[in-house]
């Protein structure tokens, strides 16, 4: 049996998150208010809140869909998704999936890979930034059979759609978007430079499979073999950005 | 927090908006700033960067809304091993959290959701805010929530509920002056015997903010100065809580920085002229 205090807790959150009426008839309404009107009160504000995190860390999703498809995604996230955690922020990891498998998506396919790319940057701006090995020690500790570790605040991301350019325009620019915005594959490094502010590089396909397997654990000189299509001056340009971005955390030899 | 021009005592809250004009050291008569807990908590990134800087300069609260102190499950798991971690690197003077529950580990509804003022909400209460104080290693203070319903059950006022609940747990009081005139009126007592009610010695903190008016109740939006109810309510309650810090808390809507300034200022002017006047 639960106690009363249980009971009434329990009967709480079923009326605010599921919609169940019971509570009503167990309360007495402040103001004016109804019972019923005044557990509205508290019905309201769930999702209001739930909504402006999503809306907070999947800002471009918002302005692409506008707000009547966005808030209708929102909803349904909402029905379907609890929030676990003490942080508003962390609500909305399964965002994106549902993103993808709205009728929206036909219209706009790239919006799954857009909360992806959202979700990822609202991540790592949280992270710390990691201390990257300065060029020169990177430079003396690097040969073909050591193992390079990326720094914890970066991310490789490997998108369907090419997000970032959407991303990235200007709030004002309202010129619709065509499907030469988003069409082919996009290779995205999402890092920290040894300070907080988040950096975004488009990475050419065989840079990103070198650092993939870097994060792996694959040794340099496998890594560099792994990357169809990198040649000798390319291998260079990427070591050139390793070492100047801090990117590199540790060297194992 | 206390110094010569007698506006030592008023902070504001920490906002990302004020970030870029804090960091330029500004000349203002705020003295301390709250930053709300779990936006710092779970991150290594700029804020937290901004809050540890501004420490260096200014004394900071930690002030969350996620503990559920009055929650049956208690706090959830993690938390409050977050805070400790916060509070190493912040360095508060003080801690605080809400007097109410926000739900359940499997679904947060991430709201002040009023408790029942009943003998078992005070032994849960307490049983939570032990765990927590022993977990932080310091006392913390619960602010009195404001509510658009009651419950039948209830076997006690509001401030004789608070009250029990600072003296079992041996926690102190946050009393936010708007939150009791919100409730007062909402559910129609008076605001005047809450204030004189609460034990002065209890009270580690003292929060001024904004409601609105829908007509058929009052909201607590934070998101507007003080009313005029408020300041005379405050007016009242300083003359005998004249060692607590106060604040001015606006979160929604958030001002323009000298717009907040002023009210801090208003807020310790009407200090110096309360304790200037005989009792
Ligand atoms: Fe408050």
């Amino acid at each position: 049996m639960p106690s009363p205090l249980e009971a009434l807790q329990r009967r709480f959150v079923s009326a605010v998150a599921e919609g169940d009426g019971a509570l009503a008839a167990a309360v007495r309404g402040g103001g004016r208010l109804s019972p019923a009107e005044a557990v509205a009160v508290y019905v309201r504000g769930y999702p209001a809140r739930l909504t402006e995190a999503l809306g907070e860390t999947f800002q471009v999703c918002w302005r692409v869909l506008g707000d009547e498809n966005f808030f209708a995604a929102c909803r349904d996230y909402i029905a379907g998704h609890p929030s676990r955690s003490h942080n508003l922020s962390d609500y909305g990891s399964d965002f994106p999936a549902c993103l993808g498998a709205r009728p929206d998506s036909v219209q706009a396919p790239f919006l799954e890979d857009l909360a992806r790319f959202e979700w990822a940057f609202k991540e790592l701006f949280h992270k710390a930034p990691h201390d990257g090995l300065a060029a020169a020690r990177l430079a003396a500790a690097a040969g073909p059979a050591s193992r390079l570790r990326l720094g914890s605040a970066s991310v490789l991301l490997a998108l369907n759609h090419r997000v970032y350019g959407i991303w990235r325009r200007d709030r004002a620019d309202d010129t619709p978007l065509r499907p030469r915005d988003w069409e082919g594959a996009e290779r995205l490094l999402l890092y920290k430079a040894g300070s907080n502010p988040v950096f975004v590089r488009e990475l050419p396909v065989p840079e990103h499979a070198a650092l993939s397997a870097l994060e792996k654990g694959l040794p340099l000189g496998e890594a560099l073999a792994a990357a169809d299509g990198l040649d000798e001056a390319g291998a260079r340009t990427l070591f050139a950005f390793l070492a100047e971005s801090g990117l590199i955390a540790a060297v194992a030899p | 927090m206390r110094d010569a021009d007698g506006r030592g005592l008023v902070g504001v809250g920490l906002r990302s908006a004020h970030f870029p004009r804090l960091l330029g050291c500004p000349r203002t008569p705020v003295r301390w700033f709250e930053a709300l807990s779990e936006n710092y908590m779970d991150s290594e990134g700029r804020p937290l960067e901004v809050l540890l800087k501004i420490r260096e300069d200014y004394p900071v609260a930690l002030h969350g809304v996620s503990l559920s102190v009055g929650g049956v499950e208690g706090p959830r798991p993690g938390y409050l091993a977050r805070l400790k971690r916060l509070a190493e690197r912040a360095e508060p003077f003080l801690i605080t959290d809400h007097l109410c529950f926000t739900g359940a580990h499997a679904s947060n509804l991430h709201d002040l959701l009023p408790l029942p003022y009943t003998e078992e909400a005070v032994r849960v209460v307490a049983a939570n805010v032990g765990r927590a104080q022993d977990a932080l290693g310091r006392t913390i203070a619960l602010e009195n929530v404001s509510s658009y319903l009651t419950y039948p059950e209830s076997e006690m006022a509001e401030w004789e509920f608070l009250t029990a609940v600072a003296r079992r747990a041996g926690c102190k009081i946050l009393l936010d002056v708007n939150n009791i005139y919100v409730s007062a009126k909402n559910h129609d007592f008076s605001a005047e015997i809450y204030i004189d009610a609460v034990p002065a010695k209890l009270v580690a903190q003292i929060h001024l903010g904004g409601y609105s008016d829908m007509g058929t109740f009052l909201f607590d939006t934070h998101s507007r100065a003080p009313t005029q109810p408020v300041w005379d309510l405050y007016r009242r309650a300083i003359r005998r809580l004249s060692g607590a810090p106060v604040l001015i808390e606006w979160d929604e809507d958030v001002p323009p920085w000298e717009t907040l300034e002023a009210q801090a200022v208003k807020a310790a002017a009407l200090r110096e002229e309360a304790l200037a006047q005989p009792a």
